[in-house]
């Protein structure tokens, strides 16, 4: 019988720092599973990034060094040269990953490195109170978009997976969402690929996950939910956007 | 003399708007004041606080250690910010939220069933304001120059809106408490 | 004017615009962001420039590339962030291009976090950029002076073709003080002579810090120190009280000034001589004044919220005058006014025996 345990790469008793409804907590434990099923806690390296995923190394029981905002991959390219039998990831949002940090997540992935990225995608930075970010979609708002976000004005928001998908160095790019219990299912199969691909020397693995941010988007859990599912869908459609275990 | 005041509660009871008010109504006196309202990942846990500095000579100074007067408007406040306090200095509690308890014997105790009057008004926003009152009542500072602040801060809000706050306002510094 | 209960960061928002600031760059870091988020709102309502950068790197290069065309601009951000900009400030001070950065200080080093602190006193005033060059450093200690200082921030960029950055901590930054937000107060300055519109009537200009030939670039450097010795002279800007009589002098920077004047105030109830110096410029450093000073004065205590950062050019400036002692902390609980009272006491080689 399977019962439900916490699984021994998080660490015990941690206080919950992130708000009630986020979806950083869903997305950490089924790294944490992930690490337990590969066996990987005592190989594992992570360079942290700057926002509220920076909290990861609270909750993970894994090596750790904390990169400046937006440096995560070149920080983690430095992990990986130093250490190749390592299994190296980072855990960014998509402030740090696709504004700051967007030459060095772009060369990491272009140059295939062997290293697997988790990215938080809420639509704004949401460690500073909600500004605009890259991926904030048109008309939204935000602290710093107060009449939502204009095409003229503000321009497009960027779509992270299918811009990393086009690195020849990527294996693997995913989206996937955490709003019902089948997203979480399928969420965890990606991110299971793109430990893969790094396990077995492929290349650069990514998953893009949607995630709620109740606080910065003014919605209760429920809301925030039925809106990834309903409006951010449509911006940022969900699937696998380059596997190269296919057929392997 | 220096004073400082500690308004705190939980975010939605109108934390900093109060501290925002009762500084403006400092500046109407013309005494020297600051209002520094918490920020940040502070906030983040849903607690807010806001402490107002004032001065009827000199400039103010920065980062008070401690308080004269506390306004706690729920448990987790009172019990945070009552270690704060100066030697015979005063905390007024929101005794609808906060359990009546005097942990220290060298301060001074206001309870009060701030929410109930707010709710008794017929808008339970309104505690900060009924808050406001009652440290009218017991600091002896001007109704009128704080509804002159609620105007201020207010500026662009109905007519409505000023009275419902003048209302509460009024009924704090006429509310009954329990020191 | 009527006085207005103004937070610090908006203050600073709201000078530049009076002051016809006309593009905004940032990327938002606690805490400062208020200053991006009020613009947000107002530049574009003003038919003004406003990008939300997609870092302080790309924030710092707009705002050169507007000033460059000779119209009024700026950036702010905070600490570890603003580390992300000195290779542009750099360049800026070679170019001679008037970049006016708002820099408002968390606690570091690192990441460090979001509570006042005054540790980049060093940063922005000896720069972290490469090459010999200087930028001008201003440095409030009220709300009011954040709107003041906003004004010759742009004011000084313009007239000395010259890097400004205003100096502010997370204290200034969040608290709220009544000021009165008046009009710029200085003329415009005419930059027609170099500013980039267009080589119409006229050769191309070029606005650049590549220089091949080592006399030219020699040349390029004396030629800026000559403009810096002009700043030092005239711009020197302080602000001191109860000096004349003092046998004690507390110094101070930003909002720590508020604390050593109190503090002065008890100690002279104590009977203690006690004036108070707070340099207004951070560069140049009021730095004859405090040499004349400490031919009377011969106790300094620097009262700074880092490890002595400022002590050491105060150490420089009384070239061994007066003894020049360091107190406080990297950040935490602010010094508070008890605590400068008590330091003072406790100062080595002076005699309390009347009080
Ligand atoms: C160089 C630098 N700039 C700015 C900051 C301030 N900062 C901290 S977190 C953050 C935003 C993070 O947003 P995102 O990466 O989208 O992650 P989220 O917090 O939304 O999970 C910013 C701008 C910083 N720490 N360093």
């Amino acid at each position: 019988m399977q019962t439900f345990s916490i699984p021994k790469s998080l660490k015990e008793n941690m206080i919950y720092t992130f708000c009630p409804g986020c979806d950083h907590g869903v997305a950490i434990r089924l790294i944490a599973e992930l690490l337990d099923e590969f066996g990987l806690k005592e190989n594992a390296l992570t360079a942290a990034s700057v926002g509220c995923s920076v909290f990861l190394y609270n909750f993970l029981d894994v090596d750790c060094v904390e990169a400046p905002h937006g440096r995560a991959l070149a920080c983690a390219t430095g992990i990986k040269r130093a250490q190749p039998d390592k299994f190296v990831f980072t855990y960014q949002g998509d402030g740090d990953f696709a504004s700051i940090g967007l030459a060095e997540s772009t060369h990491a992935a272009a140059r295939g490195e062997a290293i697997t990225t988790i990215c938080i995608n809420n639509t704004l930075y949401g460690m500073t109170g909600g500004q605009l970010g890259p991926t904030t979609v048109l008309n939204q708002i935000t602290t710093t978009s107060p009449h939502g976000r204009n095409r003229e004005y503000h321009g497009f928001p960027l779509k992270m997976t299918e811009h990393i998908a086009l690195c020849d160095g990527t294996a693997f790019a995913a989206r996937v969402s955490l709003d019902s219990p089948a997203a979480i299912i399928k969420a965890k199969k990606a991110i299971k690929k793109a430990f893969e691909v790094q396990l077995k020397g492929l290349g650069f693995g990514f998953v893009e996950i949607l995630s709620s941010c109740p606080t910065n988007w003014k919605m209760n859990p429920v809301e925030s939910h039925k809106h990834i599912r309903e409006e951010l869908t449509k911006v940022y459609p969900l699937g696998t956007f380059k596997d190269l275990t296919e057929g392997l | 003399m220096e004073k400082n005041i500690i308004i705190a509660g939980f975010g939605g009871q109108g934390i900093l708007l109060t501290g925002t008010i009762l500084a403006n109504a400092f500046m109407l006196e013309n005494k020297n004041v600051i209002c520094c309202p918490c920020y940040g990942a502070e906030m983040r846990g849903g607690e807010v606080n806001c402490e107002v500095v004032v001065d009827d000579e000199s400039e103010v100074c920065a980062n008070k250690s401690e308080a004269d007067i506390v306004i706690a408007l729920n448990q987790l406040s009172f019990e945070k910010f009552i270690t704060k306090l100066k030697k015979g200095g005063t905390i007024i509690a929101n005794s609808s939220l906060v359990k009546m308890c005097k942990p220290r014997s060298d301060i001074n105790y206001v309870f009060a069933m701030i929410s109930e009057k707010a709710k008794e008004l017929g808008d339970i926003k309104t505690t900060n304001m009924v808050s406001l009152g009652l440290l009218a009542q017991i600091e002896k500072l001007s109704l009128d120059t704080l509804q002159n602040a609620v105007k201020k801060v207010f500026a662009s809000k109905s007519q409505k809106l000023l009275n419902l706050n003048f209302e509460a306002l009024k009924i704090g510094s006429n509310c009954a408490y329990q020191s | 004017m009527e006085k207005v209960l103004l937070k610090g960061n908006y203050a600073i928002a709201k000078a530049a615009i009076k002051a016809g600031c006309s593009c905004y760059f940032g990327y938002p870091i606690t805490p400062q962001t208020e200053i991006g988020e009020y613009l947000s709102e107002a530049m574009p309502a003003l038919g003004r420039g406003y990008v939300c950068a997609e870092s302080e790197v790309a924030a710092i290069n707009m705002v050169m590339g507007a000033v460059a065309t000779g119209v009024k601009a700026m950036t702010s951000s905070s600490s570890c962030a603003i580390g992300l900009m000195q290779e542009t400030m750099s360049y800026a001070a070679s170019d001679e291009l008037p970049v006016v950065l708002i820099s408002v200080m968390r606690a570091g080093p690192g990441l460090g976090y979001i509570y006042p602190a005054q540790g980049d006193y060093n940063q922005a005033v000896t720069g972290g950029g490469n090459g010999d060059y200087r930028t001008i450093v201003l440095s409030p200690s009220t709300v009011q002076d954040s709107i003041d200082l906003t004004y010759k921030a742009f004011y000084l960029a313009q007239k000395y073709r010259n890097p400004v950055i205003l100096l502010s901590d997370g204290f200034l930054g969040q608290m709220m003080e009544p000021a009165v937000l008046h009009d710029y107060p200085y003329d415009e300055i005419d930059n027609s002579s170099w500013a980039l519109t267009g080589a119409k009537d006229r050769g191309a200009r070029q606005i650049r810090s590549l220089e091949v030939n080592q006399e030219k670039q020699n040349a390029h450097v004396y030629k800026l120190f000559e403009k810096y010795a002009l700043i030092e002279k005239e711009e020197v800007s302080y602000e001191e009280e109860n000096t004349l009589d003092a046998d004690i002098l507390l110094v101070a920077f930003g909002s720590m000034t508020r604390n050593i004047k109190a503090a002065a105030r008890k100690l002279r109830e104590k009977g203690l001589k006690v004036g108070t110096f707070r340099p207004v410029t951070l560069w140049p450093f009021p730095s004859k004044r405090l040499l004349e000073l400490s031919e009377t004065i011969k106790n300094i205590l620097v009262v700074e919220m880092n490890m002595g950062q400022m002590t050491k050019d105060v150490k420089l400036a009384v070239n061994g005058n007066a003894k020049v002692y360091h107190f406080g902390r990297p950040t935490g609980k602010w010094v508070n006014v008890d605590e400068i009272v008590q330091a003072t006491l406790n100062l080595g080689g002076v005699s309390y025996a009347n009080i």
